[in-house]
This record gives structure tokens, sequence and C-alpha cells, in this order.
């Protein structure tokens, strides 16, 4: 009996020493665990800190948790006075009003999502805002992307084309007021060779004042400005204007032009007028110049299930199927056509493509060497707008 | 019809070019190279038309067509502008402040700017 009870304490106390052992042993492996786990998440928070975007992370009731440092400069308080805050109690006041508004929309609702929007702040700070929602919960991660100095030189650049393209005209103006008194003979009269001569150095002169004027377009296509302003108009009014325009130039090439342009009014479209005209006599201009004389051009316009399909082809030289890949691209003129035709910036088609695609169209063409051309571009009809 | 012109242009050169074309077409002529002047010249000669520059030295071209369009004395003489600036922003601005129309310089010969006078104003 005594035995017994002697055998029954020996196993209890080595059952107790074992369990105490693994129960070290787990709590061990556990610690361990945790430190691993703030190690890995200082290490994490170190990065973050020191990001130099902008970063908030918020919890699903719009809480800050974690931010970086430039938040910090941001909204000139203390990291501690951020930290905990409700981000519509952070936001408020005048100077975060278009901020709040593109974060939230207009009735502080609930985080949009947002990709890289530009926004302006307390009228001297340019953001790029990003949303991100990471998980089920909504968290939502918020970035601030300074994008201040960007938009500074980008303004000193379109100043400088500007005052440039505004200086350079300045002495070609007078350059061709001046030889167009002397051509007109009212300083005396020219003999005929000083007459040829002189006409070409007009014609010289022209073209670079087209070529500032390619260029002031190109620059302003880069900033983003380029379609000054959009109205509802009618595509055919503006094709049928650009091909009257032309009938001299047509002429002088012995060009026949023939356009299907329906007579029955096509749905109105939300266009620039100047600037889809200008891509229009791109397109004319570019069929004429490299096609050869006694050619034809043939104009069509129709409306297409949501868009208005323009197009024009041209019994040309056609373009080189090794140049198809570049020819929207800016300054490129394919070989066969320079040696045609030397005069030429290159801008054309790139200015072109540009317009159409702000129209939020598509350009296209088809073209074989030495068969001819044809352009295609088209524009949606935007029906929920004019409604 | 018109018959007296006010050229306000600072660029000499310009100035005299366009002076002497429209006198050799029979116009009557006057100028200004600046726009402190050229306002005071709207007032005093009292011209059919007025081409008004844009860069000019102290006020600025937009200046003298908004001053020349607020006093009841010269708000009627019209305006167009003859610049070598022409962005959509600057035309749309010129139009807004009263002017008639807005030509780019370099972009129209002497005679072509009278053409578009005539259509202009009649």
């Amino acid at each position: 009996m005594y035995e017994e009870k002697a055998n029954f304490k020996e196993d209890t106390d080595e059952t107790f020493r074992r369990v105490r052992g693994a129960l070290l042993n787990v709590l061990e492996d556990t610690d361990e665990a945790r430190k691993g786990a703030v190690n890995e998440k200082n290490k994490t928070m170190a990065i973050v800190e020191n990001l130099t975007d902008g970063i908030l992370l918020l919890n699903n009731k719009n809480i800050v948790e974690i931010i970086s440092h430039p938040v910090v400069d941001f909204f000139k308080k203390d990291k501690k006075d951020i930290l905990g805050q409700d981000i519509r109690e952070l936001l408020k006041g005048e100077d975060f009003k278009a901020l709040r508004e593109l974060l939230m929309g207009k009735e502080d609702k609930d985080i949009k999502i947002v990709y890289r929007q530009e926004v302006s702040v307390a009228k001297k700070m340019d953001l790029e805002l990003t949303t991100v929602f990471l998980s089920k919960e909504g968290e939502v991660l918020i970035i601030f992307h300074d994008i201040t100095r960007d938009k500074l030189v980008e303004k000193m650049k379109t100043e400088f084309v500007s005052i440039a393209a505004h200086q350079l005209r300045t002495p070609l103006s007078a350059i061709k007021w001046t030889l167009r008194m002397v051509l007109d003979g009212d300083v005396g009269e020219l003999a005929d060779e000083q007459k040829e001569l002189l006409e070409k150095t007009y014609i010289s002169n022209e073209r670079m004042i087209a070529l500032i004027n390619d260029l002031l377009n190109v620059s302003r296509i880069e900033e983003g400005k380029f379609l000054y302003r959009q109205e509802p108009g009618q595509l055919e009014d503006v094709v049928n204007a650009i091909i009257e325009g032309s009938q001299e130039l047509l002429k002088m090439k012995k060009m026949k032009l023939s356009a299907d342009i329906p007579k029955e009014k096509l749905p109105s479209l939300n266009i620039d007028k100047e600037k889809v005209g200008i891509a229009v006599q791109n397109l004319l201009e570019n069929a004429v110049k490299y096609t050869p004389e006694g050619g034809s051009i043939y104009i069509s316009l129709e409306k297409i299930g949501g868009e208005i399909i323009f197009k024009i082809k041209d019994t040309g030289v056609g373009i080189p199927s090794s140049d198809h890949k570049r020819i929207f691209t800016k300054f490129f003129r394919g070989e066969n056509i320079i040696k045609m035709e030397t005069e030429g910036s290159g801008l054309g088609l790139y200015t072109t493509k540009n317009i159409i695609e702000a129209h939020q169209g598509k350009i296209w063409f088809e073209s074989k060497e030495g068969e001819g051309t044809a352009f295609y571009f088209s524009i949606p009809i935007d029906i929920d707008r004019l409604a | 019809m018109f018959k007296k012109i006010l050229i306000i242009e600072d660029d000499k050169f310009l100035r005299e070019l366009m002076s002497k074309k429209l006198l050799s077409m029979g116009y009557d002529v006057v100028s200004a190279a600046d726009g402190e002047s050229g306002l005071v010249m709207i007032k005093e000669s009292r011209p059919d038309v007025v081409l008004l520059d844009l860069i000019l030295p102290g006020i600025n071209g937009f200046e003298v067509l908004e001053m020349a369009k607020k006093d009841p004395e010269t708000a009627n003489v019209p305006i167009v502008i003859l610049s070598n600036l022409g962005q959509g922003e600057d035309i749309e601005r010129g139009l807004k402040l009263g002017a008639k129309d807005f030509l780019v310089k370099a972009h129209f010969t002497p005679q072509e700017i009278i053409n578009k006078l005539k259509i202009i104003l009649d």
C-alpha cells in the first residue's frame, strides 16, 4: 500500500516536471516569436516613417493609426496630435477644402477610391493623391505625393515657350510685311529675277511662322492644356469648311476631291471646333502633299454605332510598312516623303493624334507604298453629356 | 467706312511699316508707342478704329482696352487687337474686354489686315 502511494507521487511529480518543461519551452518559443514580430514591426515602422511621401493609415472608423514623417510637416502638428484623430477633423478648414472634397466628396462621406488625382492645398502646395483600400475590414492607406516642384517647372516651361514663340513671331512679322510690300511694288518695280527670289524668301518665312505654331501646339499638348473649350458642334460643318478652304490648293495640284458627307444633320459632338479643324486640315494637307499631281482624294463622314467616323483616302505614295509603327511620333517623317517634299515639321500627325484622343476618339490608317493611304478617326457621341 | 486709324505698337519698325502702308492706301494714320500715350490719343485724335498691340512697355494692351472701354468718351471706339500672342485664353480675354477682333500679326499682311478691318467694321 505504501509502495503504491509512493509510486503514484513519483509519477505525478514526473508528469508535472514534464508538463512544466513543455510549457516553459512553449513560453520560450512564444517569446522568441513575439520578439521577432516586434522587430519586424519596428523595421517596417522605421521604413514607413521615413518614406518621402506622406502616408496615412486609417482604420475602418477613419482614425489615423500610422503616419509617415512628411505628414507631420503637412499638418504642422505634432505626431501625437495626429495619431488617434479622425481624418475629417484633421482636414477641417479652408486650406484643405479641395483635398477634403477629393477624398470624401462634398458631404464628408466615406473615403473614395482615388488614383493619382492632382489637388491644390492651401494655395501653395500641389499634391497627387492616391487611396488604397487594404482589407475587408475597411482600412485605408492615403498617399500624398508632393508635385509642387513639378508643377512649377511645367509653368516655367510654358511661359518660356509662350515668350519664345512671341519673341520669334515679332521679327518674322517684320520680314513678312516688308517682303510683301516689296513684292507688291510699294517701294518700286522689281525685275522678274528679283521677284522670283523674294517670293521664295516669303514662302520660307511663312514656313517658319507655321513651324512656330506647330511648336506652340506641341508644347501645349504636353501640358495637357491643348483643348481650349469643348462645346456641342457639328463635325460636318468643320469638315466642309476645311474642304472649302482647300479648293485653291487642290486646283494648283490638279487634284480631284470627292466627298460623301451626309446632308441630314449628324448627331452633335462635344468638340473644340478649332482644334478638330486643325486635325482635319493636317490630314487633308498630308493627302495633298504626298499625292502626285492629278491624283484624287476621297473623304467620308458617317455615323457608325455610337461614333462618328471620318475617313480620308488618297492615291498617293503610301507609307512603307517599316514606317507604320512610327507614323504618329513627334518629328517623324518617312524617308520616301522627305525626298519628295523636303519641307515638313513632322509634327502634324502627332498633333492630330493628340487632338483626336483628347476627344476620347481613336485614329488609325491603312497604307501600302505606291498605292495610297487611308486615314480614319472616330469621335464618340456622348449622348449623356448633351442630354 | 473708316478713314482714321490709330496704331498702338511699341516696335518702331512694325509701327512705321504699318503706317507707311496705310498712308499709301489713303488712310489717315496716327500712332503711339506705349499704352499710356495710346489711351491719350484715343481720346484726343478720335480715330475710327484702333489697332492695339498687347505687349507694351508700361501698361499692357489688355489694360489699355479695359480703360478705354470704361471711359464713356472712348467706349464706342472700335478696337482690334493686333498681337503676336494668340493662345485661346488671350483671345477670349481680349474679346471679353470688348475688342472687336483679335488678329495675330504674323498671320496677316498689312493688306490682309485692312481687308479684315473692312469686314469687321461694316
